[in-house]
This record gives structure tokens, sequence and C-alpha cells, in this order.
């Protein structure tokens, strides 16, 4: 079992100025799930691909087990890694592709089928492992791509966005279950997607990456309910979110609502443009004439049964300014319809820097 | 009942899309097809025909219906049976040497280095050069015993010079063809290369796969039908070749393959077409064999690389 530690690892591509990782701090513990979640471009393959060995570490460092392997080839780090395209031998049978790293060390033959078979039991592939990648289902390449993983027992698991390749439906299930394997095997684990609900559903803690340098790393729940900077509250979280640039200068409000903050935000410090922030579970539609309410016409209503999102066009600051509310339950509002919206929950407030003020 | 019945009009039907859908995709390469047919078939049912026949020029004779009778001298004449060896060998060892180069190369240019294009370019021209040149060049400034390249290395390092192309006239045949071969076969498996996934290889190191394990068992597996199919190219052009022999050597010892005997049993002096066609068929069904039995074994060779 391995802990990992990446030591403000630095990755520049050839030809280009700016880092693609840029010094990346991150420990991640024996036997943890942890999640690289950002947007495309943000250097999350890279930052895996540095761990893997399989990309120059151009700056700082990369621990296995405290030994530093930054400048190890990925055969000597014993790590098994699944592509987002899979990356199956096409010419080798399922059986042969996840043998192969057992071949490369010499296993001989039978215990090499062995494991191979008990790998097989565990992902259901028993009945596949003499046919060609080319003649299995997405899913099922898929699993012959974790099997190639764990066959190995290897000290880390690396993920490349391993289910972005299955539909809907599957990618949910194979999400579970993919957890509920890490969790069973109990191999440390990294895992990178773009999809932040993937990110909080599967994390032990969730590494929040933009533009190659780290935002936050957290717990899922922290990481949503106490968001460090702007980028992070509107990046996590479906639906967004509500951000609104405010002026500072005479306290803080949004179209006509006065923001409630809790007590470790001192308002009157602010000045210039500060964000405020704020889910739409946090707003609620309330009887007119309610203090500190803000008036406006509804213009989206998306029912999803168990709750609705209510999407309320006002004017801020001079500009149209749409929030959503959640709305539980079946709603009667409709579109068109003149409502009021109140602040019924925790609030967030960005600095102009985009870091979070108070706790 | 009812269920039964329908289900199979409904295969019935079902087959006879599929035939109107083949029909579809086939009927617009008939043109062609028929052109194809005329222009190859013609000529070699034509041949087919004179190999039964006794037809010689001098002494002007009328053609005469003579059975098999030049197909029983074609397996019994020695001078045929060693055209049809040195046909082979050259053959043989041409497309061998020339995939193994061209393999290498190929490996070697498929990295990204400065000036990759421009490289690249150059080492495809010996295929641009027309074979008549090719043996021309080869035979006066790289073998001559006079001003020939080799021979001049070959001074320089205290070697008495040596007139290649009449003391080796095979295997200075066979130098020319790999010259000029090498690139195609460097050509088809570079394309090979340039359609494996990157990640594939990724895989294999990260899954401790030496350089050399990564080539024999992912790579050359995957090459596997490009290297067939230059085989087999390589195959049906080099058992044809003509100029470089007649450049080079003019036929002199051991080099005289089937195209150059044939040649001279007919217009080059024999004046013998009915005989010479005959050879010609005889090679035509050897080759058909050969390339079919030369790629069951290629097969076979890298199946089992693969099982093992
Ligand atoms: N081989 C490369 N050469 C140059 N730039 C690259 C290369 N690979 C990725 N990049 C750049 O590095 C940044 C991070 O890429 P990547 O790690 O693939 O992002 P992500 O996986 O988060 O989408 C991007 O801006 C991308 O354009
Ligand atoms: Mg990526």
């Amino acid at each position: 079992m391995a802990e990992v530690r990446f030591d403000a690892a630095s990755r520049i591509y050839p030809g280009t100025e700016v880092p693609a990782v840029n010094e990346l701090n991150l420990d991640i513990a024996d036997g943890e799930l942890l999640v690289l979640v950002g947007p495309s471009g943000s250097g999350k393959s890279t930052a895996l691909r540095m761990l893997a060995g399989l990309e120059f570490i151009d700056k700082g460092s990369v621990f296995i087990n405290d030994k530093d392997v930054t400048l190890a080839p990925p055969q000597d780090r014993d790590i098994a890694m699944v592509f987002q395209n899979y990356a199956l031998y096409p010419q080798m049978s399922v059986a042969a592709n996840m043998g192969f790293a057992l071949k490369q060390q010499g296993i001989p033959k039978d215990e090499r089928r062995k494991r191979v078979e008990e790998a097989a039991r565990i992902l259901d592939l028993e009945p596949y492992l003499d046919r060609k990648p080319k003649n299995l289902s997405g899913g099922q390449r898929q699993r012959v791509a974790m099997g190639r993983a764990i066959v190995r027992s290897p000290q880390v698991f690396l993920m490349d966005e391993p289910l972005s390749n299955l539909d809907a439906k599957l990618r949910v299930q194979t999400r579970t279950e993919l957890a509920d394997l890490q969790a069973r095997l109990g191999v440390t684990t990294v895992y990178v997607t773009h999809d932040q609900v993937e990110a909080m559903t599967m994390g032990h803690r969730v590494a929040v990456l933009d533009h190659g340098v780290l935002q936050q790393v957290a717990r899922p729940r922290d990481l949503y309910s106490k968001p460090e900077n702007r980028f992070v509250a509107g990046f996590i979280g479906s639906p967004a979110m509500n951000l609104v640039d405010v002026d500072a200068t005479n306290g803080i409000a949004i179209a006509g609502g006065t923001v409630p903050f809790d007590d470790s935000v001192n308002v009157a410090n602010q000045s210039g443009t500060v964000s405020v922030g704020v889910r739409p579970e946090h707003l609620s539609l309330v009887t007119d004439g309610t203090p500190d309410s803000i008036a406006g016409e509804v213009t989206v209503v998306e029912e999803l049964g168990s709750e609705a999102f209510v999407h309320v066009r006002t004017k801020h600051q001079g500009d149209d300014l749409t929030l959503v509310v959640r709305d539980e339950g079946e709603t009667s509002t409709q579109r068109g319809d003149q409502v009021s919206v109140a602040f019924t929950g925790p609030t967030h407030l960005f600095g102009a820097d985009g870091e979070r003020v108070g706790d | 009942m009812a269920a039964v019945t329908s289900n199979s009009t409904r295969e019935e039907q079902v087959k006879a899309l599929q035939k109107k859908e083949a029909r579809r995709r086939r009927l617009p390469l008939l043109p062609a097809l028929l052109f194809t047919i005329v222009v190859t078939q013609v000529p070699f049912l034509m041949s087919l025909y004179y190999s039964f026949t006794k037809w010689t020029v001098t002494p002007p004779s009328p053609r005469e219906w003579i059975g098999i009778e030049n197909y029983t001298d074609a397996f019994t004449n020695m001078f045929f049976r060693q055209a049809a060896m040195t046909s082979v060998i050259m053959t043989l060892t041409s497309v061998v040497l020339s995939v193994i180069l061209g393999t290498g190369v190929a490996l070697l240019l498929d990295r990204k280095f400065f000036g990759q294009g421009f490289v690249r370019t150059l080492i495809i021209t010996p295929f641009l050069v027309m074979p008549v040149v090719a043996g021309l060049v080869w035979k006066n400034q790289m073998f001559s015993a006079a001003f020939g390249v080799l021979n001049w290395v070959l001074n320089q390092v205290g070697v008495e010079s040596i007139e290649f192309a009449s003391k080796f006239p095979r295997w200075s045949i066979v130098g020319v063809l790999v010259w000029q071969w090498t690139p195609f076969m460097m050509l088809i498996i570079l394309a090979g290369l340039q359609g494996q996934s990157s990640s594939v290889i990724e895989a294999a190191k990260v899954d401790g796969a030496s350089p050399r394990a990564t080539f024999f068992q992912i790579t050359l597996p995957h090459l596997r039908p490009y290297i067939e199919l230059g085989v087999l190219l390589g195959s049906i052009y080099l058992i044809q070749v003509f100029d470089h022999i007649v450049v080079m050597t003019g036929g002199g010892p051991g080099s005289t393959n089937v195209p150059l005997f044939v040649n001279q049993r007919s217009i080059g002096g024999g004046w013998r077409f009915g005989s010479a066609s005959a050879f010609s068929i005889v090679v035509v069904v050897a080759t058909i064999i050969l390339a079919t039995f030369g790629l069951r074994v290629l097969s076979g060779l890298l199946e089992g690389e693969e099982a093992a």
C-alpha cells in the first residue's frame, strides 16, 4: 500500500511558457481515492501522467511511499493506469490483455491464468476472456481496462477519465461499482475527471485544478459548503452557485436585497467589486413584501420531480441578472410569474482577489 | 403459428433488402471491373491458348495445337528450372531483406526530429528511380571495378577491386533490388506505425514492458497486415524483375530469372512463343501458390508470437 506526494511539481511542455501543472503540492494518504477535477485543459491529465512517469517533471518532485520517483521510468513505479480510451492491446485476447503486465514480470503461465481468472470473476468478465477487444461493448472494454489494472495489485491506481466514453446510465452505475471496488481493494487511487458530480460522489477528497494551479483540496462536503475561492464556488455544484459581482462601497446588496452574512464576515471592511455567492437551495420564493427580498420575473422553470429550479430575472446595478432558486416538491410557479426571492441559508463572500472572506 | 409465418416473411424481406443494398454498392464498380477484366485477363487467356501450341517465327510456320507438350518440356528443361530457382531466390531474399530494412528505417523515422520531412523524402527517392537507370547507376557508379564508389571504399581500406556485377551477379542484383524496394516497404510500414495509438504504447510502458517486448508483442502484431501487404506487392513486382538484370549482367551466371529466360526464348532471339507462353503460365501459377503459402507462414509466425 502506498502514499503519494507531489512536492511543488511542475510541468512545462516544450515550446510553451505557461506551466501545464504549476507547483503542485498534494499529499495522498494510503488507500485514499483522490479525485483531480477541473475544466478541460486545466492540467489534470498532465498531473496524472507526471505521477505515472509518462511526463517529465520539470521542477519539484514526486514521491511514492517516501521514495523519490521523480526521474524513475513508469515500469519502476509499480503503478497501474486506466486510460480514457482504455488503450487495450487490440491484437490480444481479453485474457492476454489482463495478463500482459504479469507476463512482463516473468510470472509463470499457471499463476498468470489464476490471477486473470480471479480478476475476471470480480469484474464479470469470465465469458469474454478469449475475445478480442474489438468484439466487446464499451462497458466491457472499460472493465477489461480495469481488470488489467487490478490483476497487478499495484501500489497505486491511476485513472484518466475512465468513464467518459460510457453512456450516461452506465456511467452512473459504473461509478458506484468502481468506488466500491476501490474501497474493497484498498489501493491508493488518483482519479481524474472533468465531471464535478463524479468527483463529488466518488472522491474521499477532491482536488480542484484550474490553469495548472491547485485551487483547493478538501472532502466533498467541505468543498461544497466552504469553497476557498470564487473559481471553486462556481465549479462545484449543479446547478452552479449564483455568483454576483457587487460594488461593496455602501454595504452589500443584490438588486436591492441586503445580503446577510455570518459573523466572521466584516462587510464594512470590503471595498471595490466583490463577489457574493449563494447556492440555489439557500434562496427561496417568498410572498411579496418580505423585507430584503428581491423582486423579479420567472423566465425558466426546470422541473425535476422532487424539486424544481426556478430562474428569476431581476435588475442588479443596471444590468439583467438571473438568479436560480431551488423550490422543493412540485412547484406552482410558471414562466412569467412575478415573484420575490429571499436569502434563507448561508452565503459566501469572495474579495476582489477572488479569495473567500470569513470562515 | 401466425408469428412464425410473419417472422419468415420478415426474414425474406430483410434478405431482399440486403441483396438490393449489395447490388447498389457493386453496380458502380462494374465498368471499371469490365475494363480490368478485358485488359488483364484477355492477354492472359491468349497466352494460355498459345502455351498449348507450337508457334515459331523463324522459320515461319503456322500455329499448331500440341496439347501439354510445352508444359512437359518446361518441367524437364534444366535451364528453365535454373531460371525458376533464380527467380525464387532473388525474389525471396530481396523481399525479406527490404522488409527488414524498411521496418528498421520506418522505426527510426517514426520519431519526431528536425528535418523529418526532408529525410523522409530523401529516403524515398530510390523507389522513384527507373529500374533501368537504377541498374546502370549501380553498375557504373557503384559496382564498377574502375570507377565504382564501393571499390574506391574497398581500396581505401586496402582491399583489391572486385568486379561485383560479374563476380557476384545474383547478389549484386539483389543488392540493387533491396536498395530500390526498402523505401517502398518503409512507406507502408511507416503508415502502419503512425496508425498505432500512442496510448497503447504508454499502457505497455506502465505495464512494465521493455522496448523489446513492446516491439515484438505489440507493435509487430499491429504491423502484421502492413507487412503482409508489403510482402505481397513486393513479391508480385520482384518476380517480374527484368530491366536490372539486362542492364547489369545481361543474365550472366546465376542471374537469369524467368522473365529473362522467357524473353530469350521469344522476342529475344528464340522466337518460340508457344513454349515461352507455357513458361510464363507456370510462373504465374507458381507465384500464386508461393504468395498464398508465404502469407500463411508469415501469419503463422506472427500469430505464434502473440500466443506465447
Ligand atoms: N504534449 C503537449 N504539448 C504541449 N502542450 C500540451 C501537451 N499536452 C497538453 N498540453 C497543454 O497542457 C494543458 C493541460 O493539458 P491536460 O493536462 O491534458 O488537461 P486536462 O487533462 O485537464 O484536460 C493544456 O493547456 C494543453 O493544451
Ligand atoms: Mg485530460
